[in-house]
């Protein structure tokens, strides 16, 4: 083991004299979201997902255009008739510690993510055994015929099981956290060299990388940088050499500096507030404990009839941003082309509907938002209050960073609550599975469902929308499901958060729509 | 220092009184100040500004119902592109008046100031007539106490209170009591000044002849500090009184500034500039700048009286 060890941190000197041959550049960037954890299967959110995927890496990886491409497999096939896939993996890969990988880190790697503890379970819903066919060859067996599971699975992390093991991470812990919490031991790329939550975070190049090496970079350093002015000044100073994001409102004026460029997208991100669909009673202000006027559907109309989602985009998102009629924007596979449409901005229905539903005074509510996660997330929330308050809704403002706010939102702390989703597989199914399906721990569904919405006719459509093959029934399904989601007034989705990161003009870099920097396509001239 | 020049009483008691302080000394010299008297003018505009800003603010921005979004970003007199709204200073992100914020918010900053100083001033000067007229253990502990706390800086020490008490407080209830929590934090963090002078002063009152006659004629000790002692010893109380304040007012700009004190829904004049430090890049250098004049205005001037009393009240420059 320790002889192993060495051999690995040899490499990695070596790799790093050679490359400061040739063209030495220590790396700099910036983003609001420090990842809470290095545990790649805690915590299913993007800022962690995308910084991890620098150092671990699963089966499968998306490419620059996020097309699916082999990473520690390197070719896979459908096993029977929809019964499952065989994945024939890489062979020669090591770990950063230098331990090999093989069929048993996968078969672990599984066991670790779909366990209780994990965040990201419901990956594996319609997962019913993974199984080690050699070393280097796995069986992922389906309880359902799953044609897009190779398509799902590109944020499925690999990680040592004795190495796990030795340090008694065996299972993830969201909440307390272990070894994995501060350490990283995977394949890719870069190692994790230093890592002090909320300072810094630094990676180094990793020698023994199986792939070729396309960037030229000896040291990266991530530096969460909350105020985004400040992170502004950090870009134009020289002292950072990417940011992400670009605060909206800067886009223009460092669009005219030579020396930096704007690199402008749309994510796949859609914003949208939530309800408590389940609490019988409100949470906050001053009528607490008072029915919850959320379960009534004419309310939850009424709220999103009174949101201004233009006024929104054109003031605060400064027309860079998309108005989004359902849970994935027009990019997404699957997405529902019957069902573009959002309810309209019309606070006199709304009004109407809450008279309608017995509130012909209003009432309070308490409203939870993040202020350092989406673009302007805390301005938005006070912009839908003011809009709510001409309705005759109080909302109570709480914005809190991140780190304090899934915590909440998992605790059921809210009645309404902001969340934005990306699905992770480019595919309307994603956020179906996470967002709108009955919350079920044992099925590895809804985990992303906070407020409890729940219709049994999507839980229904589900499993099959994820078993059909033929894309005209399943696009029938899917907006079967949209149609659903959208009369009840799930969620109100807002917009399609667009994507601007700021870089020095020396910098060469991919943006991909997923809003993941991946630092192994960066190159600084 | 009040002494009462004689002259014949044509007038009644309280034209006399008026007449009186007019010919003081104090007022005296503050009619030969001119920075005095600027500074006294702003300080009265600004807070009468402030306390009737109901009536004199265009707007309400407390109230979100009475906002509109599409007024976001307005620039100081022109009309807004999509409303045809006009507004004297502009608007903010979400539409507000900034004339009104400042208003409103000078509200909450006054308010915290004037609140922490007496707090602080009612600690401080308890504790340094206890310290100065008790002595031995009494007097080693307060302070020690007082020296250590001096140490820290003060925004120091108002972080430290301001996180404890955040602490124990329910996430439902923090905005609501997030005022009252800065009173505690600045005036708590600001007590050691006032116990000193008035320690100081204390300890040269006591050893005078009069606190001897009361002490002779079986005055208990409580009675002598506050009926003997205090009057002689409020005059430079009154000095840091001033001074404080601006320096309270400051303390509640910086913490609100870093985001730990008065809350986004209750504008204080930190937390307007907090807010306005993010769109310094993008050109709206309004929703900053006006805020932040009117917090250099503000602690100025009332900075500039302080340091005036305290000349006028020192025998020693007359």
């Amino acid at each position: 083991m320790t002889a192993r060890a060495s051999t690995g941190v040899l490499g990695l000197l070596l790799a790093t004299g050679i490359a400061a041959g040739t063209h030495a550049e220590t790396f700099r960037w910036a983003g609001t979201t420090d990842p809470q954890t290095m545990d790649p299967h805690a915590v299913s959110s993007a800022p962690v997902l995308g910084f991890l995927n620098n150092v671990y890496e699963g089966l499968v990886r998306r490419g620059r255009d996020m097309s699916i491409e082999p990473a520690l497999a390197t070719s896979w096939e459908p096993i029977g008739d929809g019964a499952g896939w065989r994945f024939f993996l890489r062979q020669g890969v090591t770990f950063h510690d230098g331990s090999e990988f093989d069929a048993e880190d996968v078969v672990f790697s599984y066991e670790r993510a779909s366990s209780e503890a994990s965040d990201v379970r419901s990956w594996f819903a319609t997962v019913s055994d993974v199984i080690k066919v050699d070393d280097f060859t796995i069986d992922v067996m389906t309880n359902v015929p799953n044609p897009i599971f190779p398509d799902s699975i590109a944020n499925w992390m690999m990680m040592d099981a004795d190495w796990a093991e030795a340090n008694g991470a065996e299972r993830p812990d969201k909440e307390s956290g272990n070894h994995a919490t501060l350490n990283a031991n995977g394949t890719g790329a870069f190692v994790l060299s230093g890592r002090q939550p909320g300072l810094e975070t630094v990676l180094r190049p990793f020698g023994g990388w199986w792939g070729e090496v396309e960037h030229n970079i000896t040291e990266a350093t991530f530096l969460p940088i909350q105020n985004p002015a400040t992170a502004v000044a950090a870009l134009l100073s020289g002292d950072v050499d990417l940011i992400n994001p670009v605060p909206i409102q800067d886009a223009e004026r460092l669009s005219g500096q030579d020396a930096v460029k704007v690199i402008r997208g749309i994510e796949a991100r859609v914003i949208m507030l939530g309800f408590a669909h389940e609490a019988e009673a409100l949470k906050y202000g001053p009528n607490t404990g008072d029915p919850n006027p959320f379960r009534d559907v004419r309310v939850r109309e009424a709220v999103a009839s009174a949101i201004n989602v233009p006024a929104i985009l054109q003031t605060i998102m400064r027309g860079s941003a998309e108005p989004a009629s359902q849970l994935v924007s027009p990019a997404m596979r699957g997405f529902s082309t019957a069902n573009d449409m959002r309810p309209a901005f019309d606070p006199d229905r709304a009004r109407t509907l809450l008279a309608d539903a017995g509130y012909p005074d209003g009432f309070s509510f308490g409203l939870k938002c993040p202020n350092d996660r989406y673009l302007n997330d805390e301005a938005v929330c006070q912009a839908v209050v003011g809009m709510l308050a001409h309705v005759g809704i109080t909302a109570e403002l709480d914005a809190m960073p991140v780190r304090n706010y899934w915590p909440e939102l998992r605790e059921d702390n809210f009645d309404m609550y902001m969340l934005g989703w990306s699905p992770g597989t480019f595919d309307h199914e994603h956020p179906i599975r996470f967002l709108a399906s009955t919350p079920n721990s044992e099925k590895k569904l809804g985990s992303w469902n906070f407020g409890g919405y729940s219709n049994s006719r999507i839980d229904e459509l589900l499993p099959m929308i994820q078993s059909e093959i033929d894309d005209t029934r399943r696009q029938a399904m899917l907006d079967e499901v949209t149609a659903l989601y959208q009369d009840e007034h799930a969620y109100v989705t807002m917009y399609v958060q667009p994507l601007v990161w700021g870089a020095q003009s020396s910098v060469e870099l991919t943006q991909r729509p997923d809003n993941f920097f991946i630092l192994r396509w960066v190159t600084v001239n | 220092m009040t002494s009462v020049r004689t002259a014949p009483d044509r007038f009644n008691p309280m034209a006399l009184r008026i007449r009186a302080m007019w010919q003081s000394d104090l007022a005296w010299a503050f009619r030969h100040s001119p920075v005095a008297m600027v500074s006294f003018v702003v300080v009265v505009l600004l807070v009468s500004g402030a306390l009737l800003a109901p009536l004199v603010a265009p707007h309400d921005p407390f109230d979100p119902a009475t906002l509109n979004l599409m007024n976001g970003f307005t620039a100081p007199g022109t009309p807004n592109a999509f409303t045809g709204e006009s507004f004297w200073l502009g608007t903010d992100d979400q539409g507000r008046d900034v004339f009104s914020t400042i208003l409103f918010g000078m509200r909450i900053s006054l308010l915290v100031g004037f609140a922490a100083v007496l707090l602080g001033m009612v600690i401080g000067v308890t504790l340094g007539l206890i310290a100065g007229y008790r002595g031995g253990w009494t007097e080693t502990i307060i302070m020690r106490v007082a020296d250590v706390q001096l140490t820290f800086p003060a925004i120091l020490v108002a972080m430290l209170i301001f996180g404890i008490a955040k602490g124990f407080t329910p996430v439902e209830y923090r905005d609501q009591i997030a005022i009252w929590v800065l009173i505690l934090a600045i005036g708590l963090s600001d007590w050691v000044q006032f116990a000193r002078v008035v320690r100081g002063a204390t300890l040269v009152e006591t050893k005078k002849e009069y606190v001897q006659a009361a002490q002779l004629i079986g005055r208990s000790g409580t009675a002598i500090m506050i009926r003997h002692i205090l009057p002689n010893v409020l005059s430079p109380v009154l000095v840091i009184a001033t001074i404080s304040l601006a320096l309270a007012i400051i303390a509640e700009a910086t913490l609100s500034f870093l985001g730990v004190g008065a809350p986004p829904t209750q504008p204080s004049l930190g937390t307007l500039i907090r807010i306005g430090q993010g769109f310094l890049f993008s050109g709206e250098w309004w929703i900053l700048f006006f805020p932040a004049c009117t917090l250099l205005a503000l602690a100025l001037s009332v900075n500039l009286l302080g340091d005036w009393l305290r000349d006028a009240l020192n025998p020693k420059l007359r």
